[in-house]
């Protein structure tokens, strides 16, 4: 029985990966903000694996996505690098408050530390790592002597933005699921 | 969706780049994203076209579906241009767009990002669309084997993409299954405030886990019962071997390599 529900785990795992993948595709440009930094949903199949399962699934699913994303030719190393850190910071602190203390309040407060966690250090990892590698790789200086404006009039903004938003869909989406995630829970255990 | 996606669907086919040795194409791809940064003149970025170019006519795909595969990057391209355009100012004013000045060397060097860019998108579009989804995680099992020594997953990771990268079809009709059936009933992915467009997707994800879930457990159980039980000791009805045609390419590719560092600026 033990080996079953490793394999099943492992399978549950990519099969989030993928959704977690083609959910992407279902992004939309902020108005007021430049049209790379686009919001989409991909960390919410990591966050439910989180959740049912453990901090390291979610890290799990956020990997899949990536590598997924690098190997279909739709992404660059840098950004997908970027995508996976902030995905990772943004998935962890939820899960861990709510492994914690349970109940609808905790995904509350975990997605509001998570949404400041993943905003500084997205802020400070641009700053220091993400933009200098873009300017080398798409050789534009500006990129890089630009780097404290884009960071606090870019980054930072669009990371608070997308902590807000995918919230605001995660916590109806977790609020139904619920019931379904704790039976689930209840079968893996 | 399915229009504007068809990057990563494998091709069946028998030309010469289907035929390499996965583990060829990976090694040869992951060293192409690297050298592609080499090139920094007309001659180097000249070597480079010609292989990636030759490469993709050599796969027998048609050019129109390789580059339509490519649509999610053409606006990225575009972008890294226009932005060189926008920013760059060295060499003398070509002309003005508006009283904007416009220099030749951002004309050059926006060319020279945007196609290295190209470049980069197109070879490894080509991976998936010349190798199974079973070849490359089979390749990818082998090269990272060794980590195995350290106790890293690599069958598990392995098992995993390959079960990823097989359900990205099925996932996707479901996904547009359910679309469908949400906005016969009304709800509007499309147009309307952001507000209401984010809780759109809560009527779409929650059949897609409910659906994804229920794959799962039926996959397992098919696996189980056909006598899965991890990668210890389990045979392969393909055996990967690297032939001449591997050697040969491995060789060409590595003289490309060398005539690009000396091809350099």
């Amino acid at each position: 029985m033990q080996k079953s529900s490793k394999l099943l785990k492992l399978i549950t795992f990519s099969l989030l990966g993928t959704v977690s993948f083609l959910v992407m595709f279902l992004n939309f440009p902020l108005p007021f903000l430049p049209a790379f930094l686009k919001i989409d949903f991909s960390d919410v199949p990591a966050l439910i694996a989180a959740l049912i399962f453990s901090p390291v699934a979610g890290v799990i699913v956020e990997l899949i996505k990536n590598i997924l994303h690098l190997l279909l030719g739709g992404g660059e190393p840098v950004g997908v690098t970027a995508n996976l850190i902030a995905g990772i910071l943004f998935v962890v602190p939820v899960a861990l408050i709510y492994h914690r203390f349970k109940g609808v309040k905790s995904i509350v407060s975990g997605l509001v530390a998570s949404t400041i966690i993943m905003t500084i250090a997205m802020g400070v990892l641009n700053y220091y790592f993400l933009l200098p590698a873009y300017s080398l790789m798409f050789g534009i200086e500006e990129y890089n002597t630009a780097k404290f404006a884009i960071v606090t009039g870019g980054v930072i903004p669009f990371n608070i933005v997308k902590g807000i938003i995918v919230g605001l869909l995660f916590i109806p989406l977790f609020t139904k699921l619920r019931p379904w995630m704790e039976r689930k829970q209840a079968s893996f255990s | 969706m399915s229009n504007s996606f068809i990057i990563g669907q494998y091709v069946p086919g028998d030309s010469f780049i289907h035929r390499l040795d996965p583990r060829t194409k990976i090694a040869i791809i992951f060293t192409f994203v690297i050298v592609v940064f080499l090139a920094n003149s007309v001659a180097s970025y000249g070597l480079l076209t010609a292989f990636s170019i030759g490469s993709a006519l050599l796969t027998r795909i048609k050019l129109s579906y390789i580059a339509k595969g490519l649509t999610p990057v053409w606006f990225l391209i575009v972008f890294t241009f226009i932005l060189h355009l926008i920013v760059t100012k060295d060499g003398e004013v070509l002309f003005q767009i508006a009283s904007y000045p416009i220099y030749s060397g951002a004309i050059i060097q926006g060319a020279a990002i945007s196609l290295r860019f190209f470049l980069l998108i197109l070879v490894t579009s080509l991976l998936t669309l010349t190798t199974t989804p079973i070849e490359i995680t089979d390749a990818i099992e082998t090269l990272l084997g060794p980590l195995k020594k350290i106790k890293f997953p690599v069958h598990e990771l392995a098992l995993m993409m390959s079960i990823s990268l097989r359900f990205i079809p099925t996932l996707m009709q479901e996904t547009e299954k359910i679309s469908k059936a949400q906005a016969s009933r009304g709800v509007d992915f499309k147009t309307g405030p952001i507000r209401d467009r984010v809780q759109a997707v809560v009527p779409l994800l929650v059949p897609l886990f409910v659906s994804a879930f229920k794959r799962a457990e039926e996959l397992a159980m098919a696996m189980e019962a056909r006598g899965y039980q991890g990668g210890e000791g389990r045979t392969k009805l393909r055996e990967l071997k690297i032939e001449g045609r591997d050697l040969f390419v491995i060789s060409l590719f590595l003289l490309i390599i060398i005539g690009l560092v000396m091809t350099r600026a």
